[in-house]
Order: C-alpha cells, then structure tokens, then sequence
C-alpha cells in the first residue's frame, strides 16, 4: 500500500513542483547565505587591511606627538560571525559586524550603522530561515490540506471506507509519505548548507537542525489537527492560510509592536545628546573638576596633571573626552536593559507562538540576534576602555611614537562562547506540537463515524 | 446474511427511513426501487456502517454492524452510483492498492485476472485511471469488490449511466456472484434490470419498505405497473 | 453594456455574500484589525514625533546657550538632527522602520543616521510590520480572492451559469457585476479605515499638518480604490476562466504567493546582483583615498595645501600665514570642508544612485506586480519611502556643510591670526552669533515631487487596468457556460 500511495504522490505533478520550488528557494537562500558570509569575510579583510594602512599613515605624520596621533587612530573590532549566520543572517545584515573606534568618546562611536538599502530590508532577506519560516509551511499547508477532503470530494472516501473500517492507517501513510518528503528536502537543503557553507558539524548547527526540524513537525501537527475537522478543501485551504498569516504575520507584528510599546527607548536619543554635551562643555568650563573627576575614576593616573602653565594638554583633552562617556553612561545603561527587556518579553511570547520562538532561536545560534549584539557592544566597551588604559600613561609621559610597534595593532576579534539552553531551545514548539497531535488524535475518534449531511 | 432490524434514521425532522426489516439471504439477489429520496441510499449506508442508525441495527453474517465495525466491513462490499478512483494509479494498481486497504495482497497475475473477470479490456489495465470512461471505472469498482472475496455485496444503482451492453455484462456477473453463495443487495431506479436479475424486489417510498415481491412472480409490465402504483 | 443589469448582478454578490455568517465575522475582523493598527500606528508616530521635536528643542536650546567662544569649537560641537514623522506615516509604515533617526552633525566628519527601529529590535521587524497599509495591501486581496473565487466558477458548476446567459446577459456584463459586487464588499472594509485615517489626521497638534497632507491623503484612499478594484476585476476574470471553483481558488492564492512573496524577494535579489553596493568600510575607505589624493590637510606637507598657501601669500604679498589680513587656519578649513564634502557628496549620490538603480529592477516588476506598485506609491504618499529618507538626508548633509562653512567663516572674519589657542581671550566671539544659525527643520517632499518619483507606479496600475480590460473583451467571446 505504501508502494502505492507513493506512486500516486509522485505521479501528482502540482506535488512535485513544489517540492522543486522549495527545493529551488531553498538553494537560492543558501547562495544569499554564502553571499552575505562572503561579503563579511571581505568586509573584515578591508578592515583589517584599511586599519593597517590608516595606523601607517598617520604615524608617518605625527611623530613628535602620541597623543595627536592617538586622536586619530582607530581599532576595530570584529563582531565574529559563525558560518551559520549564512542560514540566520537576522540583524547582522542591520548592526555591523566590524566596529572600528578611536579612544576617545565611546558613545559617539558605538551605535553606527551598517550601510544598506533601506528597501531590501523592508522587503527582507530570503535567507534559510525565512525559506524555513515562511515556505515550509506552505508547502505544508498545500501537501496536505486535502489530505481527506480530497478523496471525499473525489467520491474516493465511500470507496476507501467500504474496504476498511481503519482509515487512518492509510491516512498516516499518506502524511508519512509527506512529512518524508518535506523532512527530505529540509535535509537535504541543511546538508547543501553544512557543506556548501563549511558549516562545521557542533553543538549551534545540531541544535539549529533541531529547530528547524521541530517546526516543520509542528506544522504537520497543525494541518493534522484542521484536517480532523473533515472540512471542505476550500474549507481547509482558508483556515490553514488563516493560520499561517496570522503565526507568521500578524501575531509576530503585533508581538514587536507590543514590545516597542511595553519599552519605548527615548534613552537612544539620550546618549546622543548627553555624551555630545558631556564633552564638548568641558572646555568652557575650569579645568581641575574635570581632572578631579578623571583622577577619581582612575586614581593609577594621580600622578599625572595638567601642567599649570599650559592652555592644553593631552590629559585635559582625554579627561574631556571621558566625561561624555560619563554623562551617556546612565542613557547607555537604560538603552541596553531595555533592549534586553524587549529581548526577553519577544522570547517570552516565543513559548505560545511557535514561529516567534524558531525566529529567535535561529537568530540565536547563528548568533544574530539583539543579545549577541549587545555582547558585542559590552565586548566593545571593554576592548575602548583596554586601548585606553593601554595609551593613557604613553600619552601623559609622551612616549616616542617610534618606541611603539605599531604593527602590532590588527584587527581584534570577538565571539561570545556558545551557550545552549538545550530545553528552550526545542521545547516550546514540541510542546505545541504534541498538543495540537493529541488534539487531533481526539478529534478524529468523535468524528470516525462519517455522518452524511 | 445481510439483516436490518427495524432500521430508522431520523435528520431533525426528516424521517429517511423509518423502521425497516429486511432479510437478504446468501446468494440471493434483492433489489429496492424508489424515487430518489425514497431511503435506498440511507439503507445501504447504514448497512455499511457509514451512518449510524437512529433507532435498530444492521446486521452482516450475524455481525451488528455499528458494533464491530472492523470485522463487518471485512465481509461487505460496495459499489457506488460512480465509481471515483485514484485518477493517477493505473486500473491495475487501484485494484492493487484497494485490496490492500481490505488486506489482501494480489500478484500481477491474479490483478489480471479479476480486471479481466470485471470485463476490463486488457490494454486498459495498465494505463492510467485519468483516462477511463464511467462504464471502465464501474468495472474497476467490480473487480474491487469481487476480489475482497466477501460475503455480502451492496450495490447503489451500479448501472446508472452504463450503456445497454455493459449493464448486461454486468447483470451477468452479479448473477455468477450469487450462485456463488453472496448476498446482494442493490439500489436501482431501473425497474427491467431489477425484475432481470433480481430474486426479490423491495419498493420503498418516503423512508418505508411498503412492498416486497417476487420477481419470478410477475411479469415486468405488471411490477412497472404496481410500482407506478405505489410510489 | 446595459449599467441596469451590471447594478443588479452586484447587488446579487453583495446581498449573497453578506447572508453568510462568516462574512460578518470576516467584516468584524478586519475592521477589528484595521482600527488597531491604524490606534496604534498614531499613537507610535505621535510618541516619535514627541519625541523628536522635544529633542529637537532641547539641541537648540542647548546649542544656543553655549557661552561666548571659538567658532570652530561650536563647528565640532554640531548639531543633532531628527528625522521628523510624516502625519502620514501611521498609515503605512513603509521603511520607516529601517532607516535611521537620528543624525550627528559636525565639521569634517558625515556621520551615519542612527538608531532605525530595527535596529532596536530584536528580528521579529522582520517579520513584517502591522500598519493599516500592510493590512490593505496584503490581507485585504486575499479577503478579495475569498470572496471572489466562486464567483463564475461555481455557478458554472451549478449550471445556474447558462441561465444568466441565456437571459440576454453578456458576459462582460457578467464579469463587470461581479467585479463591481465584490468592489462593493472591499468597501465594507476601506470605508472605516478611510475615515478614521481622515480623523486620526486632523488630530495631531504639533504643527506638522499642511493643505498638501489632504491632499496626499485622498491621493492614497484613490490609489486603494484603484488597487481594490483592479483585484476585484482579477478575481473574477480567473473566476470566470477556471474550470471549477477549486481550480480557481487555488490560481488565485497562487497568484496571491507570487505577487507578494516570490516577485519581491527575486527581484531584490537580481537588483541586488545586478547592482552590489558598497559596504560602509569600502565607501568610508574610498572617501578617505580621493579625499588624500586631493590633499590631506592633515599633512602639513601635503602639495596641495602647500600650493594654496603659497598663493595667497603671493596674492596677498605677505612672508607668512601670520601676517594674512583674515584667519589662515578658518580659510585652509573652509577649503577643507569644501573639498571633503564635495568627495563625500559625489560618493554619496554614486551609492544613493546604486540604491536607486536596485529599486528600479524592484519598481520595474511592479508592472508585473500591482502589489509592489501600490506598495510604493502608498510609502512614497505617506511619505516613509526611501526618496522621503534621501531626502531627509540631503537637508542634514546641507545644514552640516552651512554650520561648518558658518563657523569657518566666522573664525575667518573674526578671530585673529595670532592667536595661540582657541582657548585665548581674542579667539572668542560672542554667543550672539549661535542664535544666528537658523534650527534645523526637517521639511517633507512636495507632492509634485512624490508624483513624479512614483510615475512608474502609476502607470502600473493604469496597465494593470487597461490590461484586465482588454483581457476581458477578448476573453468574453470565449466564456464557457458549461
């Protein structure tokens, strides 16, 4: 019978044909992928290459003073990306993955954006997991909305059922052979993507696997539980396509804008304002609060003053500079814990919509999400403050700038350690799941007698 | 081997059959004629378990049927006013795929043989389903139920829409079938096959079973007569 | 075409359509949606436009307060700019969303426009956005398509078809009824969106409001209209040429797929490929290697620098900078400030003419594609499409080139050329001259402007019209009845 029923799907050429297409867009998305790691494979070479020659540069023109030349110098860093950003690219394609910062102001520094067409993101990248999110589903829902409405609808049910009193055996071959085919080219496409890709076989590509895997079961469960129903195919086709604008439409859209809601950020604008006045006051202002306050902050630079005969001097202008951090500081602190609030209300919402929850899960391993990127920017601060540390003493004693090797100052990279909630990560959805199974299950026994009229 | 027992279905107000008893024995052939409406469907249906019934049972080979669903349907067969197959499995592998769902497994052989039995043109076997007229796929239908070897044969006005030669084949087989020791019960508006093939025929109207005759009995004249009569 | 039998086949799909239980529900719901999105797109935009115009006021107000001193200090101390919200902007959210906010203006230095939402959002943006455009031009079709299906196909199937045609109705007045009768139902939906748009637009008090707004306004309820319309006609124009209802609905959710998924992701992606675009550390780097070329004013030794000293002094017949009768330094600035922004410009319109060129490949399928055409022309009306934030970013770019030129001018006139430092006594001017400087204020696009960025569009769906029309006609002669 399997035989059969396997003949009878393969010789359905509209069946075919979307396996074809979604095999097509899941290719296409792959090269997206390949692309994107590309491009920030080149974007890291030519930052790496452009900050050598800028340090060149300029220490060429400013020997005789360190601390003119440290105004200038900037050091990036790069926010690492793992391969597996080519299936979730997420907000990389939004926050940039090199981040290149003088010692000065930080907050001045940190929220620049990435250039991009504005337009692409409005219409948003077909990566892996938008072919996932979204196309899955709808070959899902396409597969098997008639699975029973068809035969019905055909006059085949009266024929099946006067054969046999259990149905459902031949129904789950039939979505057996489908869940196959799909989980085949889900497989299939996550191979293409390990080797095309070189994404290496751990722990954050298992598990995305998983993820992935988890929600095409999911929506198998969710047809399942519609097709129970015994409604019409056009029926079906309505509640099903209902379902999937509002799982990966609507509820996803309403959920970010309750959260912008819930947490709205004038803080953004906030550490513009503060970290530029911080700053840029200080030089209208007495000179020694301003060191008292850079003294108090770092009593191992004590010993170092501003030298009373003088208008300017290097320690006066980092102290300056120190305070628009200072004054930001508070804005920036608020900005970050709201973003992590926004993060987790979406991740909250992720246990009751099962396509919120894949979204961010796959964001996260590929380590594209909002979190990732304010690790990013934590590293950030860390890596600014040990540049500082690093130049302060040299450019308050004024050390030759030929004492330093400048070549030493590439590119400096950071990637958060990997962390996997193994149960977050695929249990909401499989909980759902075997939810919406049980519910069908149930379903099916009250309706087994198939009552005419 | 085929009993209703005061079968009743009632739909809110409607009465599609009302009380009816009925005894088809093994290797007799018993027909109902009605208008449309008249509760034909309804009893076949409830006989094969698709509904159930408001008041009474159905019964097959001692069997009630709503009761033991599974092991009923192994002794019943049936086939319908049109018979609707896959359209993208060959004559062949419907039959093939049919019997399965009965639990049975044919070689190609033996698939042969039942299609050919059926009357189905050789070269037809193996081409695709899509391209078969109504009277091919009746005689797919057939084949189907002739080979789930069973006990108990329900029919819903079979040859409706057949041509004059393929209803005749047809009655021929239904016949070898009975002689064979299977009980038929058939649906039918046509009074001429009915009188033909027929042991008994029932004559329903509104849901009742208001007459059953003989149909050695009398002369097809006379049975259009007592039918136009009755309903 | 007889208008009677048109309006009496319209009024069947309505009076047909509006039995069923569900279209109620479907009413309901939509309108449910409809109302909340367009709540709380204004309150959304009314918060940012708050927000924007207190911070606004506070960068002046900070700006202006700055005590007496050295002009070229205040030319680093900038001026923050807001892209304000367009009143229009609730309505349809567009890119807004994707583009930033907020812009750091100062000398030497063009920054980037930070903290867009999305950027401040954590990948569900993503995912879409609810705003009553998204609804309209998304989920409303697809309501269209549900209605509309069964249209023809149906009573093909009941065989009430032949029957209507025998009864001296020709089948463009068939199609034309039932487009019209399905136009009516979208209505239902339209209606109330339309008027509390209208409302919630003559509730905002900031000051942004204009005749021109109004006007944009009706622009937009027309082009829905017309959008609608042309659905209605399309759904059942496929209705009417399908063998069954089944095959219908299925085309026509097929179509819907196409349009608003496929199309637009595989145009970007040809745009894209056809048209790369820099990233921002190849436009920063190329910025910076033209800008070297031409002169470093960095270097002290760069040539050209060199060469435009020596003029002036020539000129002026003089032995040093010191003795020039005007600030040096505020003159080599100003020169600098010239120089760089005119590089940065070039390279600016280069990559916006590259964004362009990969929008075009996107606006061009609109011709294929009338949800991509109506999408662009309800951003580019409610004032959230890219030329909007181009545009944005062109005034920022012009004020920080005048402040910069300002403050450079200042030190040129009025500092002398003997100062030491900034901080000394003669190098400071009087705050008089911040209150000088004109605000920034965002203005919007004109609606002559808007019309002509998205002539594409509207042409589109004037082919789009015309084409369904002469579709019809032609395909009327073939109308199967059974």
């Amino acid at each position: 019978m399997t035989r059969l029923l396997l003949k009878n799907f393969v010789r359905a050429k509209g069946l075919m044909l979307g396996l074809l297409l979604l095999f097509i867009a899941g290719c296409i998305s792959l090269y997206i992928g390949h692309r994107f790691i590309e491009q920030n494979k080149e974007t890291v070479e030519q930052s790496a290459h452009f900050q050598q020659e800028n340090i060149e540069r300029y220490v060429e023109y400013n020997q005789s003073s360190i601390g003119t030349l440290l105004y200038y110098l900037r050091f990036g860093l790069v926010h690492q990306a793992p391969h597996l950003v080519g299936l979730a690219i997420g907000q990389r394609d939004i926050n940039p993955s090199v981040i290149s910062v003088n010692i000065r102001n930080l907050e001045e520094q940190k929220y620049t954006s990435a250039l991009m067409n504005p337009m692409y993101q409005l219409l948003g990248n077909m990566d892996f997991s938008f072919v996932l999110l979204y196309f899955f589903p709808l070959i899902i829902i396409a597969f098997c909305y008639n699975l029973v409405s068809e035969e019905k609808e055909e006059g085949i049910w009266d024929m099946i059922l006067s054969q046999t009193a259990q149905p459902l055996q031949m129904l789950s071959i039939k979505l057996g052979i489908r869940f196959a085919s799909v989980m085949g080219v889900l497989l299939l496409l996550l191979t293409l993507a390990g080797l095309g890709l070189n994404i290496p076989l751990d722990k954050a590509f298992v598990s995305f696997c998983l993820v992935a895997i988890v929600y095409v079961v999911f929506w198998f469960c969710l047809t399942c539980l519609v097709i129970s129903f015994h409604l019409s195919s056009s029926q079906n086709a309505l509640v099903l396509l209902l379902s999937w604008i509002s799982l990966t439409l609507i509820l996803p859209a309403s959920v970010h804008a309750l959260s912008t809601y819930l947490y709205p950020i004038p803080e953004a604008y906030g550490t513009v304002l503060e970290s530029r006045d911080g700053y840029h006051t200080q030089w209208d202002k007495p000179k020694e609060p301003t060191i008292a306050q850079f003294h108090a902050q770092y009593p191992q630079f004590s010993s170092y003053n501003h030298p009373s005969d003088q208008e300017f001097s290097w320690l006066w202008y980092f102290a300056m500079q120190q305070m628009g951090d200072q004054h930001a500081a508070n804005d920036a602190k608020v900005l970050a814990e709201k973003l992590r609030a926004r993060g987790a209300f979406s991740q909250a919402m992720g246990w009751v919509i099962p396509t919120i929850h894949t979204q961010l899960s796959l964001n996260s391993l590929s380590q594209s999400d909002l979190l990732h990127h304010l690790h990013f920017l934590e590293a950030l601060e860390d890596f600014h403050e040990d540049k500082r540390l690093y130049f302060y003493p040299k450019i308050f004693e004024n050390a030759a700038v030929a004492e330093e090797d400048w070549s030493d100052f590439g590119l400096a990279f950071h990637q958060k350690p990997l962390e996997i909630s193994g149960a977050q990560t695929v249990l909401p959805p499989l909980l759902a799941s075997f939810l919406l199974l049980f519910l069908a299950r149930m379903n099916w026994r009250m309706k087994m007698f198939i009552e005419k009229n | 081997m085929l009993i209703a027992e005061n079968l009743t279905k009632i739909y809110g107000q409607q009465t599609a059959l009302w009380q009816l008893n009925l005894e088809i024995k093994a290797g007799e052939i018993f027909a109902l004629l009605g208008q449309n409406g008249a509760g034909k469907t309804t009893t076949i249906h409830c006989l094969l378990g698709f509904i159930l019934p408001t008041e009474g049972a159905a019964y097959i080979n001692g069997l009630e049927v709503t009761k033991n669903l599974t092991v009923a349907r192994k002794q019943v067969a049936y086939i319908p006013e049109t018979v609707m197959l896959y359209p993208n499995l060959t004559g062949a592998e419907n039959l093939a795929f049919f019997s399965s769902l009965a639990g049975f497994k044919y070689s190609t052989n033996e698939l042969e043989a039942y299609l050919t039995y059926a009357g189905l043109q050789a070269e037809a076997h193996h081409r695709r389903l899509g391209g078969y007229s109504k009277g091919m796929r009746q005689k797919v239908g057939i084949a189907i139920a002739v080979a789930k070897q069973v006990k108990a044969l329900l029919l819903d006005e079979p040859t409706s829409g057949l041509d004059p030669k393929a209803a005749n084949e047809f009655s021929s087989i239904l016949k070898n079938m009975a002689e064979k020791g299977t009980a038929i019960l058939m649906a039918t508006h046509d009074i001429f096959r009915a009188k033909e093939i027929a042991d008994r025929i029932g004559i329903m109207k509104e849901g009742n079973l208001v007459s059953i005759i003989k149909a050695s009995s009398v002369t097809t004249h006379a049975l259009e007569e007592l039918y136009l009569q009755m309903v | 075409m007889q208008t009677r039998t048109v309006g009496l086949l319209a009024k069947q799909v309505w009076r047909n359509t509006v039995k069923n239980r569900s279209t109620i529900w479907l009413f309901g719901v939509f309108n449910l949606l409809l109302l909340c999105a367009l709540l709380s797109g204004y309150q959304y935009m009314h918060s940012q436009q708050l927000l924007a115009l207190e911070n606004s006021e506070e960068v002046r107000e900070r700006w202006v307060n700055n005590p007496d001193k050295h002009p070229h200090r205040m030319a680093h101390y900038g001026y923050v700019a807001f892209r304000q919200k367009y009143p229009l902007s609730f309505f349809d959210f567009g890119m807004d969303s994707y583009v930033g906010n907020v812009i750091f203006l100062e000398a030497h230095r063009q920054n980037t426009v930070n903290f867009s939402a999305a950027s401040l959002s954590n990948g569900l943006l993503r995912l879409g956005e609810i705003s009553a455009g998204m609804v309209l031009q998304l989920l409303v079709p697809l309501l269209l398509f549900f209605w509309g299906f069964s249209l023809v196909a149906s009573e093909r199937e009941k065989g009430t078809l032949k029957i209507v045609l025998i009864q001296n109705v020709s089948a463009v007045e068939l199609i034309a009824g039932r487009a019209l009768g399905l136009f009516y139902l979208s209505t239902v939906v339209f209606l109330p969106t339309a008027i509390i748009g209208g409302i919630l637009l003559g509730l905002s008090d900031l000051g942004l409001t204009s005749i021109g707004l109004y006007g944009r306004f009706i622009l937009l309820l027309i082009a829905y209209v017309f959008y609608f319309g042309l659905l209605s006609w399309l759904a059942v124009l496929i209705s009417a040429y399908s063998s069954s209802s089944r095959a219908s609905l299925i085309r026509l959710i097929g179509c819907w797929l196409f349009f608003t998924l496929m199309l637009p992701k595989v145009s970007q992606l040809v745009g894209q490929t056809l048209y790369p675009a820099p990233t921002k550390i190849e436009f920063d780097t190329a910025v910076e290697e033209e800008l070297i070329q031409h002169g470093d004013s960095h270097n002290p030794n760069d040539p050209h620098f060199q060469a435009l000293k020596d003029s002036l002094l020539r000129a002026y017949g003089v032995e040093s900078p010191q003795e020039l009768p005007f600030n040096y330094s505020g003159y080599v600035m100003r020169e600098g400030e010239k120089l760089s922004a005119e590089t940065y410009q070039r390279h600016q319109e280069n990559l916006v003419g590259i964004y362009q060129k990969q929008q075009q490949v996107v606006r061009l399928t609109a011709m294929l594609n009338p949800y991509l055409a109506i999408k662009n022309l309800s951003m580019a009306f409610s004032g959230t499409d890219y030329s909007a934030f181009k545009d944005f970013q062109e005034q920022t770019e012009t004020y920080r080139y005048t402040l910069a030129q300002t403050m450079n001018e200042l030190q040129i006139q009025h500092i002398s050329n003997k100062v030491e430092s900034s901080a000394d006594k003669k190098a400071i001017i009087s705050r008089q001259h911040w209150e000088d400087l004109p605000d920034f204020q965002h203005q919007f696009l004109s609606l002559g402007q808007v019309i002509r960025q998205e002539s594409i569009s509207i042409i589109s769906l004037m082919v789009w019209g015309l084409g369904l029309f002469l579709v019809t006609n032609r395909f009327a002669q073939h109308l199967k009845a059974f």
